[in-house]
């Protein structure tokens, strides 16, 4: 991987719209010129130089050594009701937020556990949209699907500008 | 002094997540506490209608954490299902896959999760109480134990070509073969994943001696236990009988999983979606059993690699050879199991058929339209039962997780640990986080389906007696 920005979208494509960070990682993926299997895997490579990409249901530990060679990174996720904006645009600082499950680690701890172990991180984002359905299908909801669209959009402006 | 209720209740309605009840008296003791699992059984429904070839990559969704496990128990009642039982290959390259499995899921549970509780203790700064705490306490050690976790997800990466959700058991097989450099990649490892194993098992020891006050009364009590084992009783991971033993260690039933039904019945409780399974013969709760790293070694009667064998000696003589019941020993026991799928790991890679062609048995004899796909998975043993039309097509599914079968237990884990540790009217973060740490010993995977921000795995309420939330806790 030769570009400076990594771009990892979370959640599950077979869950509606907790798949979400799929499509948008998707799309951006076409954008740059790549086309991708319908069936999400874990890294995108995308052949340009702008952004390298990955589609991941969970975050785990040794996320932070991945992140470790970017100098940009953003997350995009779903986010329910409990998050006022419809499309939230987020800076992220290291910060450990313990979980009582090894099933359950945030972007914020994931940057806090390689900040410590390889003294850098990059300057992280979180953008994340707001999910309505969580059923068990591929196809987003026609209004996280709007959404998307919007949030698509304004990734394309950070990507480009460094 | 007013009753109070404590109450942990998931923000968001999204399944998938967790709650603790705990039942204050006047008196300022717990009366009664629950844990209550929110988990939708979703997976079931949805795959009806699907075809069963293709279980093997809808269920491992169930989990991005752990779902290699579900891949493989899926292709295993595929494997029957269709009559084509899998080349010698094939089958160590399923049971490597599920070594590396393990590996990566009991690492990181003990050197991330429970670790720090153990290392800092639960009356640390919560702050510091983490795998970053644990940094700063042994940077050398916290990187190994992140190396230790690559591993294991290295070795399924390097025979199934994806680390997460792979593509590689099918039905009757699997669909790539190991190349020597591949091999040669994964036994270079193999040395430092033992020594960093071995470290963990003497700082659990250490540890032990040093708090055996707090194990002797954190949730302690006696059920069955079950697990698969070798035609010898040894531990068995990927295949072989169910062995259910009773408090004591005598075998109740030694059956194939084929059969499980008639010995495990699933009672339900109004306050949890997870279903609570028992030994029928016994009838519920005193059926209930525990699987998972204590349970599979209070079922085993040795384990069948001679450093993993060692520690077991040692580790069966904490209760005088008689099963061990505490469950924070539950830690222990992933270590040593850790360390007998590294040793497993290497048996499978030195044996020269691993790198054989014949990966996929493409005649078929005898096919069923019923089928059980059972595999200790890190977290207990789980069964995937189909039952399909002649065609092929789902009818029916159903699942026993690991995480179900503990189901009694952890609700009884964080029950005893309340009533020890939880004292109102000022409940302190380190009592709770004792009741948490009693759900980390079993380690659950509760339906991490879904993760969209918003969703607590835990949130702790405390509610007077006429309703009133008095405390809020949260884990974000």
């Amino acid at each position: 991987m030769q570009a400076d920005t990594l771009i990892i979208g979370i959640g599950n494509a077979d869950r509606q719209d907790d798949g979400v960070g799929w499509h948008i990682v998707k799309i951006l993926a076409e954008k740059l010129g790549k086309t991708v299997p319908e069936d999400p895997g874990e890294i995108v490579e995308v052949e340009t130089n702008l952004a390298d990409m990955m589609f991941i249901q969970q975050i785990y530990p040794e996320l932070a050594e991945t992140l470790s060679h970017y100098r940009r990174a953003c997350f995009v996720d779903a986010h329910t009701a409990d998050v006022a904006e419809e499309i939230s645009w987020l800076t992220l600082n290291p910060e450990y937020e313990k979980s009582p499950l090894t099933h359950h680690m945030s972007p914020r701890t994931v940057l806090s556990i390689g900040a410590t172990i390889y003294d850098h991180m990059p300057e992280t984002i979180l953008v994340s949209v707001r999910g309505y359905h969580f059923q068990f299908e591929r196809a987003l909801s026609p209004q996280t699907e709007t959404l998307a669209e919007k949030a698509i959009n304004r990734l394309w402006d950070w990507i480009n500008h460094k | 002094m007013v009753s109070e209720k404590i109450t942990i209740e998931p923000v968001t309605r999204i399944e998938g997540h967790a709650k603790v009840t705990i039942h204050m008296n006047d008196a300022g003791s717990v009366d009664h506490a629950y844990f209550h699992v929110n988990e939708f059984r979703g997976f079931e429904k949805f795959c009806e209608g699907r075809m069963f070839f293709e279980m093997p990559q809808i269920t491992p969704r169930i989990c991005g954490i752990c779902p290699v496990s579900h891949h493989l128990a899926s292709a295993k009642a595929g494997d029957i299902l269709m009559g084509a039982k899998p080349p010698h290959t094939a089958t160590l390259l399923r049971e490597l896959m599920h070594m590396g499995q393990i590996i990566q899921s009991h690492g990181m549970h003990f050197f991330e999760l429970a670790g720090p509780d153990l290392i800092l203790g639960f009356d640390a700064d919560p702050a510091i109480r983490n795998v970053v705490g644990l940094i700063g306490a042994d940077p050398a050690l916290t990187i190994r134990a992140v190396e230790l976790r690559k591993f294991g997800q290295d070795i399924i990466y390097q025979v199934g070509g994806r680390r997460i959700h792979p593509n590689f058991a099918v039905p009757g097989g699997v669909n790539r073969a190991l190349t020597e450099e591949k091999r040669d990649h994964m036994r270079a490892g193999l040395d430092q994943a033992i020594e960093t194993t071995q470290i963990g098992i003497q700082l659990i020891k250490d540890w032990a001696s040093a708090n055996i006050e707090d194990i002797e009364k954190f949730a302690v009590f006696h059920t069955g236990y079950m697990g698969l084992v070798t035609p010898k009783n040894g531990l068995e991971l990927y295949d072989g009988n169910v062995r259910l033993v009773d408090r004591d260690g005598k075998q109740l039933e030694c059956f194939d999983a084929q059969d499980y039904l008639d010995i495990i019945a699933e009672h339900v409780e109004n306050w949890s979606y997870l279903k609570f399974p028992y030994y029928k013969k016994m009838g519920y709760p005193e059926g209930s059993y525990r699987v998972g790293p204590l349970g599979r070694l209070n079922a085993v009667d040795h384990i069948d690699t001679p450093l993993a064998q060692a520690e077991f000696e040692l580790y069966r003589q904490l209760d005088g050879g008689q099963p061990v019941f505490q469950t924070l020993y539950y830690h222990y026991a992933r270590l040593i199991e850790t360390l007998f799928a590294i040793e497993r790991a290497r048996e499978l890679l030195d044996d020269p058929d691993i790198l054989g062609n014949d990966i996929l048995n493409t005649h078929h004899k005898d096919p069923k339209q019923v089928a059980v796909g059972v595999i200790e998975a890190p977290r207990g043993t789980l069964f995937h039962q189909y039952w399909t039309k002649p065609n092929g097509q789902l009818e029916k599914v159903n699942l026993i997780v690991s995480t179900g079968h503990n189901n009694w237990a952890m609700s009884e884990a964080v029950d005893s640990v309340a009533k020890t540790y939880v004292k109102g009217p000022d409940v302190q973060e380190g009592m709770l986080n004792r009741v948490e740490a009693a759900i980390r010993a079993y380690d659950p995977c509760l339906s991490c389906s879904t993760h969209a921000i918003g969703q607590m795995p835990i949130t702790i309420d405390v509610f007077d007696a006429q309703g009133e939330v008095t405390q809020h806790l949260q884990r974000d």
